[in-house]
């Protein structure tokens, strides 16, 4: 059809123009009855099977910008730090650090004997051409807002590395857990620029082999690994379904051996297999990290008066959605911190549902008969659900919410542009409390995730308080006062946090979930 | 016939370059900022106007059009906005794909249809020929991701016949490659089956009326003869105009079936390039269809003249 002929390697390669030969001359194609090659037995030892939910875009931990790119990331590149299944950091490539009175300088002792992929070594000065990758205004990197006041990375000794802030930023360990703490080989990256995500090295517990777009990614077993024995398995081989089902099924009929984001509705019939003898997988759960809620926005009406958010809120009842809509699989929450994370506060309760109290801020807004606003989602079936159920809750102190389906893409536009009334826009979670809300709630900072148009002074003054504050005591009450007074403001409301759910092989072990849903396998092993 | 053929390549030019200019207008007119989209976390003010001036947003349209046709012009069709690979190769993995599915959907499809179309033709208003109707209005009826869906769990976690995905290419494995392809390409073929089957039993009624079918049934030669030599010949022509459209809409690729059987093929890619906006991969795919639905039409044409030898390429009959 349209082979042109060239010798430039980015064009398509003889082995692609024999196989649009092969597919075209089908011939006999006698089905073979036995599959002559199985799925986990392929070069390098036993192969684990991995299906995710849609297809990593970039292996550039610099330059991504989805979060199923870290699950590769998590085997193919270690970080400074890590967490661990209870959100506490653990050493990784950075054996310890200490940070100075005054919170602006962190010093850092690497690992020693550590290998990048492609043979180069791992050291402080690595580590600084890291830092200074993320922060170069001519590399469009999009780590540069988490390194926000990061002002320099410089080698002190081979395997001391002194980072200095222009003023004290808490965040930083928790960012340097994740895509910013991720080491890349300069070598590589100089040489590559920004084809660097098409041939990755690292210095994690794979090796990158291969990437076919929206079909699937292999990495293979690195053997000078620092971690002497580990990695056990031999490849790890990552699978896009998109389709719900067929990820499950592609579980069931054993083609993989753990999948992702099983979906929501099918949590609760999974479990009850799963709990049958002889089942041949287990579902895990672990912690929400994630929430989501209702964007209102306060720059126009309706919701640009409070009583009338208020009301909104006095009509939800947040267990219902929790238990019932979305069955069990996710906790209601009523501020930006799930159950369990750093900054969650037990003692502040859930408001019960209160008609009374809505149709009290109905009158007072001068709307005794309720109103009627537009509500926009996704055509997520679940978040749908979700939307109904506000609906119905609603309509009780007669307000009326209109649901209008809208695609991802069109709806972040409308978002940022504060068209909408109202939204229900949710956030993957972080481990440090500050990129919950942070974002979220300021005008200025990181960026326009400002969905509400709200602008607190006060509130901003808590938030960057707490970034300030070292201990995370000092830091939850900071977050605790802004909390208050964002539940009187209510810019956001609040709704749930989903659970993090995996389905895994009975073959697996020593799989470990956490509650970033983050799959780390370097310690497991196949039956 | 080498200059039709050469005539017919020169028009193609004019046309695909009007496609160009509908695509460029239709992608820019799409809502949702291509940046932001990308960003995704990320976002921040000077990063989304970094990435748009890596990207070439924010030049003004025509210079972005101009840019691209350019570069086209010269072989670059450019690179995906999410990690810089050619557009060009990553299109070439895909169309064997597509293809190999799509031929395979064409084979079952007409493996059922034929003789289904000729029994029904043959024997009309009897029982074969209400049952294949009913067939056939099954097959247009049943929706693809249900079957889909019924497939998988049947022979890949029920029977653990066939495996619920994982396509491998035909030089690496073609027993598994074929494994994997069966049920997607099933499901697409008994759609494809249900509308051939009706236009080839309608054709070959038309056909069978005629006179120099009756002269040869009064020759006494076989029914079989008769219908395959030479009712089937003629009847089958409007239905390689079917298949010529059937052709062309599975090369643009075959969204729902795709990604239910996670077949990493044209449809897919272009339904993923047009949720994060990645302009550039997605102008590559819609260009490459609309040049296949091209390409098809002239096999097409090509086809009717070798067939039918009364059918001349400048149009009409000798």
């Amino acid at each position: 059809m349209f082979v042109p002929s060239s010798t430039d390697p980015a064009r398509p390669t003889r082995r692609d123009l024999l196989r649009w030969g092969a597919a075209a001359s089908l011939g006999a194609g006698a089905l073979s009855a036995a599959d002559l090659i199985p799925a986990s037995a392929a070069p390098g030892g036993s192969g684990i099977r991995i299906a995710l939910e849609s297809d990593p875009p970039n292996m550039d931990p610099h330059r991504s910008t989805a979060a199923v790119d870290r699950q590769v990331y998590q085997n193919l590149y270690d970080k400074l730090v890590d967490t661990d299944e209870n959100l506490r950091i653990v050493p990784m490539l950075a054996t310890s650090w200490t940070v100075s009175p005054d919170g602006k300088t962190y010093t850092f002792k690497l690992q020693q004997g550590v290998k990048f992929h492609d043979g180069t070594p791992f050291n402080a000065q690595a580590v600084k051409y890291n830092f200074d990758r993320m922060r170069d205004p001519k590399f469009p990197s999009t780590r540069r807002s988490e390194l926000g006041p990061v002002i320099g990375a410089e080698a002190v000794d081979a395997y001391t590395v002194r980072v200095t802030l222009e003023r004290p930023y808490s965040p930083l360990m928790y960012v340097l857990t994740d895509r910013a703490g991720m080491m890349v080989s300069p070598a590589a990256a100089q040489k590559d620029g920004l084809n660097f995500a098409l041939h990755p090295v690292g210095t994690g517990p794979f090796r990158f082999v291969e990437k076919i777009p929206q079909d699937h990614i292999t990495l293979d077993r690195n053997p000078d690994y620092w971690v002497k024995g580990q990695p056990y398995l031999g490849r790890i081989t990552y699978r896009t379904i998109v389709d719900d089902n067929a990820r499950v099924a592609s579980l069931k009929s054993g083609d993989t051996d753990i999948i992702n984001a099983p979906p929501l509705p099918q949590i609760p019939s999974l479990k009850k297999e799963a709990a049958q003898s002889g089942a041949r997988f287990r579902l895990i759960e672990k912690g929400p990290f994630a929430y989501n809620g209702i964007w209102l926005n306060v720059t126009k009406p309706p919701f640009d008066n409070k009583l009338l958010r208020q009301a909104l809120n006095a009509t939800i009842d947040r267990n219902a959605i929790a238990n019932v809509v979305l069955q069990g699989a996710a906790d209601p929450i009523y501020s930006f911190f799930p159950p369990g994370t750093p900054a969650y506060d037990p003692a502040w309760k859930i408001p019960p549902r209160n008609i009374p109290l809505a149709k009290e801020k109905l009158q007072a807004a001068g709307h005794p008969n309720g109103f009627t606003f537009t509500l926009l989602t996704v055509p997520i079936p679940f978040v749908q659900s979700v939307a109904q159920a506000v609906q119905s809750m609603a309509s009780e102190a007669g307000i009326q919410a209109k649901i209008q389906l809208i695609e991802f893409g069109a709806f972040l536009s409308v978002l940022d542009h504060l068209q909408h009334e109202a939204g229900i826009l949710g956030w993957s979670g972080r481990p440090d409390p500050d990129f919950d809300i942070y974002p979220f709630i300021t005008k200025s900072g990181l960026g326009s995730f400002n969905d509400s148009g709200y602008d607190n002074p006060k509130v901003d003054e808590l938030l960057d308080a707490a970034r300030l504050l070292q201990d995370m005591n000092q830091r939850r009450r900071a977050y605790s006062e802004a909390t208050k007074i964002l539940a009187d403001d209510m810019p956001y409301v609040w709704l749930w946090a989903s659970k993090e759910y995996k389905l895994v092989s009975d073959r697996v072990r020593g799989f470990v979930d956490q509650p970033d849903g983050m799959m780390r396998l370097r310690a497991v092993r196949l039956a | 016939m080498l200059r039709f053929i050469t005539h017919r390549l020169l028009q193609m030019v004019p046309v695909l370059f009007f496609v160009s200019v509908i695509i460029f207008t239709l992608i820019n007119l799409i809502p949702g900022d291509a940046a932001r989209l990308f960003l995704g976390e990320e976002a921040s003010p000077d990063a989304l106007v970094a990435l748009r001036h890596q990207m070439g947003l924010d030049r003004p349209l025509p210079v972005q059009y101009a840019r691209w046709i350019g570069g086209m012009l010269h072989g670059d069709f450019g690179h995906s906005f999410k990690d810089n690979r050619s557009v060009l190769a990553t299109v070439a993995q895909k169309i064997p794909v597509t293809a190999e599915l799509s031929c395979m959907a064409l084979v079952i499809a007409w493996t059922i249809a034929i003789p289904a179309g000729v029994l029904a033709a043959w024997r009309r208003r009897t029982a074969a020929d209400y049952a294949a109707s009913a067939a056939a209005l099954t097959g247009l009826s049943i929706p693809n991701f249900w079957l889909g869906i019924m497939l998988i769990y049947l022979f890949a976690v029920n029977l653990h016949w066939l495996p619920a995905s994982g396509y491998v290419p035909p030089t690496q494995d073609l027993g598994r490659n074929l494994r994997t392809l069966i049920m997607p390409a099933f499901v697409l073929g008994i759609i494809l089956a249900a509308v051939v089957m009706r236009q080839l039993r309608s054709s070959m009624l038309e056909v069978l009326s005629a006179d120099f079918v009756r002269t040869a049934n009064a020759k006494g030669l076989a029914a079989a003869t008769v219908l395959v030599r030479h009712a089937l010949r003629n009847a089958v022509i409007p239905v390689i105009t079917v298949m010529g459209i059937q052709l062309g809409t599975l090369l643009g690729g075959v969204v729902i079936t795709e990604t239910i059987f996670s077949v990493p093929g044209m449809g897919r890619l272009a339904v993923e390039s047009i949720y994060s906006r990645d302009y550039p991969m997605l102008e590559g795919v819609v260009m490459f269809s609309a040049l296949s639905v091209l390409a098809v039409n002239l096999a097409v044409d090509i086809l009717y003249s070798v067939i039918d030898p009364r059918i001349t390429l400048e149009g009409g009959r000798t």
